[in-house]
Formats: structure tokens, sequence, C-alpha cells
């Protein structure tokens, strides 16, 4: 049922019958058409919304259709590339990860062409770049973790209360063993920290990147133990 | 409710075909027909299409009417384009995709190469591999013994490869043939490497059949490539361990500074030796790197070192009863390396040319009889490169190299000297015919002064990708090397010694875990033979009887190794056999025998585990070499003794701390656990009456220090343990 509202609803849309009823949705900006902000927020609402281990491809080439007919949008870019990034963690076999994430630099380097110092598009990179670290870590830290420190400093100096910011450094700490000077506990108060940016953050429309709270409250879940 | 279930369907189906609404549905397969699970189907400029289900089956309803481009594509293959024209109703669609070039399905040879590296995906050792394998003592030829065609001869430096003495090998860094590249020999005692794996991106060691960019090696060439810039970051490293004390800066990733100090002593004291060290080995040095990107296409690289040092030893004679004698060596050292190298034209060129000189003098003392040795070498090279193919796939490329070099040798009131000009040009292509199947052919002209002679040499690789994961490679070739300095100051009317290489290899690779067995068949021609009115069995004489070119030798055998990095979490294990059949007469070997460096048997197993807990890395090396040929002048058939086989287990352990935001690494190793009396053969006097028998320097060796590295960005290495 569920599934045939939704044709219904699109259908609809193509017709532009409902094309009014897109104000809900509060599309930034008006020159946005109204079917891609529908498209848009649907695909968004999935993603945000899947389980660790689905896989995210449908959405990825969701995304980039919608990427090729809207040239100038860099959200399509965006949420491709973020599902490539997600996809290296899920996928098993090691030569292809580096694949996935060859395909999240490329959309990820169109979005920051289509809209410059963006601190979301920064904080992706960052997370880009701890991706291809965390294939070979032990090898490949000297060249990764520059450019995450780097794109995470940019995030910083353009918005400083983006929680993504203060959740991928809450991650770096976590996932770091205490000899190491990382650790659980030192990384609870970040995690904390976190979690307050989070609920005090409001995307500006329902396409707009909103994730990383159940990963944050994951680690509050652990670091709590 | 009912009702409008049944009726929606129906009301649909109607305004479809009303306004014209197209269902496009079909398969994506690849060339083979296996669905492709979740390639993306879409029809150019809109957003209509789909993604393919686990049958390679897509299903999806479009609006657009006349002429559309509809696509397919998957990661990993060529995307396919149908135009087409919509005009309502079904549509059923077939495409069936073509891989596409990349390094995952693209074959790479690797019939004869052993590849460490930091850039590619798909090789088996990682620099930093060597550091943390036990018995390897963060030697690069030391654990380049425990990979399959090389066997361990524990009494000499140097990788003696399928069959092929030490001298056989060449060690080159970033294309220029290294003069010295372990530490001067002193008898029966092995010396380390000179340069850190820290200083290289990448290794590669050849088993044979290598490229014609490389020469002058009947055997083996091992490739060091330098690092490259890789930030900008400023760091202090300071190093103390049993035998030394360094301490290195790097300014902005550019310039790298390092003096050490060592001393054997302290090490001395602690462990028991089998030989006598009168003096304990001592030496000092430094090195100055520049390792610049001068423009966004270019790269300037410039190293320099020198270091002197040296010690005494108290040597048995063995024509005295084993009365000691002093053997004295100072060892100075100087080696600059530069290589300039320039992309062009969207980096379709790459062009590349180096400069290295090199000057090591030995005053040795035998007794009381002074004497030297010294080598000098200047070299230049340059290599053009041209890529080509849609993803620059294929390349062309030819290269000239000039070598001074000049040698001598002095013993007592005994000069010998010699100056060689070596010339060089090689052209090699490599291309694939298929994304599965590439070639690779080259040729290399090559002219010496000392010989005044010239030779040409092919050699041709080809690999075949037989499935995802494996494949197949053969690399054939012929190799010349100019006889051993030794011969020539008696003797230069000699030729060249030339082996001919045949390699098969298969390899299955996947996901951490490595699968590889190669066999070869290698034929020496021309080889050196010195006559004697009796065998002298001492290989550090200097050869004095006559010499000619007609040696000959053979070597086959094939090599398995596995490796596996994933069934363990965090550890790393590796496997190695190699079996080798090989017979010679060569030097003064009066009848055709198994050289006394071979071994029929080499077997190793590696295993490294990291314990996040305790941050620490610990790991276990197993190594049995079957016995060695032996010289006994009361057997009948010559080396037809077998020492007793080698067999060594290691253990090594590091632990990582970070103090205050630096990082503090300790590493011990313990080196024949067990202590097994290992023996490498038996030296004797010139009757032949009494023998002596040649020991490792210890039967157990315990070694640690510490390294601390200070970096002004302290915090940077710890995301660096992210997931570990």
């Amino acid at each position: 049922m569920k599934r045939l509202l939704m044709y219904f609803l699109f259908g609809a849309l193509n017709y532009g019958i409902i094309s009014a009823q897109s104000a809900d949705s509060q599309a930034p900006a008006s020159t946005q058409k109204p079917e891609f902000v529908e498209a848009m927020t649907d695909v968004v609402a999935d993603i945000q919304g899947a389980e660790f281990g689905e896989d995210l491809q449908p959405y990825a080439n969701t995304l980039e259709r919608i990427a090729a007919a809207e040239p100038k949008e860099w959200l399509p870019a965006y949420w491709g590339s973020f599902c490539y990034m997600i996809k290296s963690f899920t996928e098993p076999v090691v030569e292809k990860k580096d694949q996935y994430l060859e395909n999240a630099e490329k959309l990820v380097a169109t979005a920051d062409a289509l809209n410059p110092n963006n601190d979301e598009i920064e904080v992706l990179k960052a997370n880009i770049a701890s991706a291809r670290m965390a294939v070979d870590p032990m090898n490949r830290w000297q060249k990764y973790v520059p450019i995450s420190s780097a794109a995470i400093a940019k995030a910083k100096s353009i918005n400083p209360l983006n929680p993504r910011i203060a959740l991928h450094e809450a991650q770096g700490v976590f996932y770091t063993p205490e000899a190491y000077g990382g650790g659980k506990a030192k990384a609870l108060p970040m995690i904390k920290g976190a979690i307050e940016l989070y609920k005090a953050f409001k995307p500006t429309s329902p396409m707009m990147p909103n994730w990383g709270l159940d990963a944050a409250e994951y680690m509050l879940g652990e670091a709590q133990k | 409710m009912k009702h409008l279930l049944l009726v929606l369907p129906l009301v649909f189906i109607l305004l479809n075909q009303s306004l014209g609404q197209t269902v496009i549905s079909g398969k994506v397969t690849d060339r083979k027909g296996e669905p492709l699970l979740g390639a993306s189907i879409a029809i150019k400029g809109s957003y209509d299409g789909a993604t393919s289900d686990s049958l390679g089956h897509f299903s999806f309803r479009t609006r657009k009417k006349d002429s559309v481009t509809i696509s397919a594509s998957y990661l990993g293959y060529e995307p396919e384009f149908q135009i087409l024209v919509l005009k309502g109703g079904t549509l059923e669609l077939h495409f069936k995709l073509k891989d596409a070039f990349n390094e995952l399905n693209a074959v790479t040879i690797t019939a004869g190469i052993f590849e460490a590296s930091d850039s590619k995906r798909m090789v088996m050792l990682r620099p930093l591999d060597i550091v943390t394998t036990a018995s390897g003592n963060a030697d690069i030829t030391a654990v380049m013994q425990l990979l399959p065609g090389s066997n361990r001869v524990g009494e000499q430096e140097g990788l003696f490869v399928r069959g092929g003495a030490a001298y056989e090998t060449k060690t080159v860094i970033d294309g220029m043939i290294v003069q010295n590249p372990f530490f001067s020999s002193t008898p029966d005692v092995p010396q380390r490497g000179r340069f850190t794996p820290f200083m290289f991106k990448g290794m590669a060691f050849s088993t044979g059949g290598y490229s014609a960019q490389y020469g002058q090696a009947l055997s083996s060439v091992l490739l060091l490539d330098t690092q490259d810039k890789v930030s900008d970051q400023s760091s202090t490293n300071v190093v103390a361990h049993l035998a030394g004390v360094g301490v290195g800066y790097t300014h902005k990733g550019a310039i790298t500074g390092q003096l050490y100090y060592s001393n054997l002593a302290p090490f001395l004291k602690l462990v028991k030796t089998n030989i006598d060290f009168v003096t304990p080995p001592q030496g000092a040095g430094g090195s100055l790197t520049l390792n610049e990107n001068l423009s966004k296409n270019s790269v300037l690289k410039m190293y320099v070192t020198y270091s002197d040092g040296g010690n005494t030893l108290g040597l048995p004679n063995y024509d005295d009863g084993g009365k000691i004698y002093q053997f004295k060596l100072r060892n100075r050292n100087l080696f600059t390396n530069n290589t300039y190298k320039v992309f062009f034209d969207e980096g379709k060129w790459i062009w590349q040319s180096g400069f290295s000189y090199s000057n090591n003098i030995d005053d040795i003392n035998i007794g009381t009889t002074p004497g030297d040795r010294r080598d000098e070498r200047s070299q230049v090279r340059s290599v053009l490169k041209r890529l080509w193919g849609k993803n620059q796939e294929n390349s062309v490329l030819a290269g000239v190299e000039y070598h001074n070099i000049l040698n001598s040798n002095l013993f007592g009131g005994y000069k010998a000297s010699l100056e060689e000009n070596y010339s060089t040009a090689f052209a090699e292509t490599e291309f694939y015919l298929l994304t599965k199947l590439a070639l690779r052919v080259g040729l290399r002209g090559e002219y010496t002064s000392i010989l005044d002679r010239y030779n040409a040499s092919p050699r041709f690789s080809a690999a075949y990708k037989t499935s995802q994961y494996s494949q197949v490679s053969f690399a054939m070739g012929q190799f010349y090397q100019t006889p051993e300095k030794n011969y020539l100051y008696t003797n230069r009317s000699l030729g060249y010694e030339l082996a001919n290489h045949f390699i098969l290899n298969y390899q299955w690779s996947k996901s951490d875990r490595t699968f590889r067995v190669e066999a070869f068949d290698k034929e020496y021609k021309n080889l050196v033979r010195e006559y004697q009115t009796t065998f002298d069995p001492n290989p550090y004489r200097f050869p004095t009887g006559a010499t000619d070119n007609s040696g000959f030798g053979n070597a086959y055998g094939f090599d398995v190794f596995f490796r596996d990095k994933k069934t363990v979490r965090l550890a790393d294990f590796w496997v190695t056999y190699s079996y080798l059949n090989t017979r010679r007469l060569f030097q003064n070997y009066p009848v055709e025998a198994m050289p006394i460096f071979s071994t029929t048997h080499n077997f190793s197993v590696v295993y490294k585990q990291f314990i996040p807990k305790i941050s620490s890395n610990v790991g276990i090396t197993y190594t049995y070499t079957s016995g060695r040929p032996y010289y006994d002048a009361a057997n009948p058939v010559f080396l037809g003794d077998r020492t007793k086989s080698f067999q060594n287990v290691s253990i090594a352990a590091s632990h990582i701390r970070n103090i205050k935001g630096s990082w503090l690494v300790f590493f011990m190793t313990l080196d024949n656990v067990l202590g097994r009396k290992n023996e490498f053969g038996f030296r004797y006097s010139s009757d032949g009456q009494s023998r002596f028998p040649v020991i490792p320097v210890t039967y157990r060796t315990l070694f640690f220090g510490v390294s601390m590295n200070i970096s002004r960005h302290a915090d940077v290495p710890k995301e660096s343990k992210l997931d570990l």
C-alpha cells in the first residue's frame, strides 16, 4: 500500500498536480524544481533511515541520475559520495573498498566545485580520507591523516557548531587505544558535546545532511559501560 | 477499500496507455551472461531509472517520449548506451557490460617479481612489513631471504637467488645501480645493508626474468624506490639501541638530516660470540636527503651519505693449527644518488634522469700485511617514457646509461687496478592486448670498454588473467654480466657471462590472501673458469690461475608462497617453500657440482600479531634450510658432503606508547631462541689435513632498543590507529 501511494505521489508530481504542496518540504531556494526537492527528500530520508549494512547502491544510483539531470545542484553529488563512503565500510573485499572511495572522492569534488567553502562538504571529505586510511591504517596514516585534519579544520572555520565535526573528532579519540592517547574515557566528554550539538542542530531542509546522531549515541552507550 | 485496491491498478494501466508511459525492463549482465547486482539504469537527463536486482533484472516506468539515451553502468565495467524511441507500452532491454580497465581486473606481470609497495594495492608486502618481521632485523635483504627464490647464506651478505651467487644480484635505487649496498665484507661475518627500509616507498625483489631497464645481474635485481614527499610536517626522531644511537630531523617534509654513531661493545658484552672481536665494530655517519616537488609536475630527489667505520677480528689461521691472526678493516663510504623527474603533456610523458657517485675505500690489515680495496663508480642515466591508451595503461620507454668504474686492490706489494667504461641503451614496451592479457617486450644493448665487447639481450614477459582473482604469468630473457673484478685484474680477454631465464607463475589473490607458485629454469653459459693444479677451497683466495669462459651451469625448481592477513584478525602469516636443483662448473671447480652457497630445500614461516590492548606487535619466524655442500678432501665426490640443516626460531616484539604527544617505540628481538648450533660449512688448511667449522657470529642473539618520534603535530598518528 505504501509503495502504491508513493507511486501515486510520484505520478501526480510528474503532472505537477501537487507541486504546490512541495512547499512543505521547506525548499531553501525557489529556483529548485519541485520534482528535484521531492526526489531528493525521498532518497535522503531513505539513506538516513537505512539500517547499517543495508546496501546503499540503489540510492547512490538514484542520486547519480539526479546529479546528471541537475548539473548545478550539489546535494545529489554530496549524498552520492556519502553512500559510497558508507559502502566502503560494509564492503568485505578490500580491493573494492578503494574503488568505492575513488567514486566518493570524485563525487565530493563535484559537490565542492558547485558549492565551495561548505562545512558539510569539508566534513564529508574528512570522513572519506579517514575511510581511505581505515583500509590500511599502518601504511596510510601518513598520507590521509593530514588530509582529514585539514578538511576538519576548514569545516570548523566555516561552522564550528556543525555536530558532524565534533562527531568525527570524538570518533578519532574513541577508536584510538588508550596507550596512543585515545580511549573511551577520554572520548566521553567529546561524545556528550557532539550530542549537545546534534540537539541544537536543525537542518535547513530535509534533504540537507543530518546524519551521525545514531553513531554518537552508540559511542555514548559504549563509553558509559 | 478492497474495491479501491482492485480499481487503482486498472486506473493506472489506463492512465499509462493514454498518457504514453513506457515500462522499461530487462537485465544487466556481464559479457558471460552473469547477472550484475546493483547496476544503475538511467535515462539521460531524467531522474527515471532503476537498480538491477540479484538476478540482474530491472524495471521502471517513464513518461519520457521520443528519442532517449538509456545507459547501464556498474562499477568496474564500461557503461553501455542504447538510443531508443519511446512510444509507450513495454520495452525489454538486455545490457551486456564489458569489464572496464582498472587495477582490480587488469592483469599484472608477476612472473619473477616480488613487490613491496605503498602505492599499489595488489602487492604482497608493505615496507613496514620489513621492520616487523622477526629474524629480519629491520634489514631489507634479511627479509627478502624469507621470500621464495632466495636462500640464506649465513656467513656472507647478499642475495643468493635461485642457485646464483651473491655477485649475480644488483641493488638499484631509483633506477641507479648501487656499487656497495652492504657494509664492507669481513671473512665469515655477514654485513647489513646500508639503507634503512624507511627510506623507501616501494621495493621489488626480482627472482629472474626482469625488465630490460636493468642489467649486469645474472640472477636478480633488488629495486628500491625512495619515498616521495608525503607531507609538510617537521619531526625529530631519536633512536638508541644496544649497538648505537642516532638522531634525525625532517624539516617540512622536504629536507632530512640524519646522524648516527654505532658501537657494538655493549652488545658484545651481553652476548656470547663465536668470533673474537679484538676491537668491536664501531662507526659514525650521516646523510642528507632533499625531496621536493619543484612544481606540480616535477620532483627532485637528492641523497648523500657518508660513513666511516671499522673493526678488528681475531681469525684462525687455517694453515697454522688455528692460531689467531688479526684482520683489521676500516671502511669509508661516500654515496650520492640524485634524480629529477618531470611529467608533461598531462602526464603522458615522463622524463627521469639521474646522477650518482659512489666512493668506497676499505683499508685492510691481514696480520701484518697492509692492503686496500677501492671502488669508485660514477653513473648517469636518462629515461623517457610515454604512456598511451584510454587509461594510459600502456607504456613505451627508452633510456641510456653510462658508468665509469674504477676498482683497485692492494695487498702487500701487489697492486691490481681496473678502469671500466660501461654504457647501455634500452627500450621496452608494456601493453595490454586485452584487459586480461598484458605483454612486455624489451631489448637491452651493452658495451663495456674492459672487455671491448657488445651484447644485446631480449626480454619478454606476458600475463593472462584466468579468473577474477587468479592469473598466469610468464617471463624469459637473456641476462649478461661482466665477470667479477678479481678475474678481470688478471685477464682482460674474458667475455660476458650469460644466463637465460624461463619463469612460469600462477597467482591467486583475494582480500588479503595470496597463493603463488612459480617454476623456473635458468641456464648459465660462459661462466668464468679458473684452472688450478689442486683445488683450493678458500673462498677468499685471490685467483691466480689461468681463466677462460668455458664454465656453465643450470638451476631449476619451483617455489610456493602463501600469505594470509585475513583469517586471524590483526595477524599476518606467510609460509614459503623453495625447491632448487642446481649444478655448475665454474670458478675453480674441477668438475660440475652443486655450488656451496646453494641449498635444495628452503622453508620459512612468518607470523605476526598486533595486540591492541597492550598496543604491541609480536612476531615469530621459523626458518629451515637443508644442508649446504661442503668440500672434504677425503671424499672422492667433489662437494659431495652436506652440512647439517640450518634451523632458526626468532621472536620479535615491539610496543608503542604515546607520552605527552611523542611517540615511543620499544623493540626487542631474540634470534635463534632455541640456541641451535647451526653451521655453514668448513674451512681447510691448504693441505686439506685440518678443518675448521664456519659458524654464526653468535648462536643466540638478543637485541633491543627504543625509538622516539617528536612531531610538531603530535596528534597526527593517533587517528592512524583508527579501527586497528
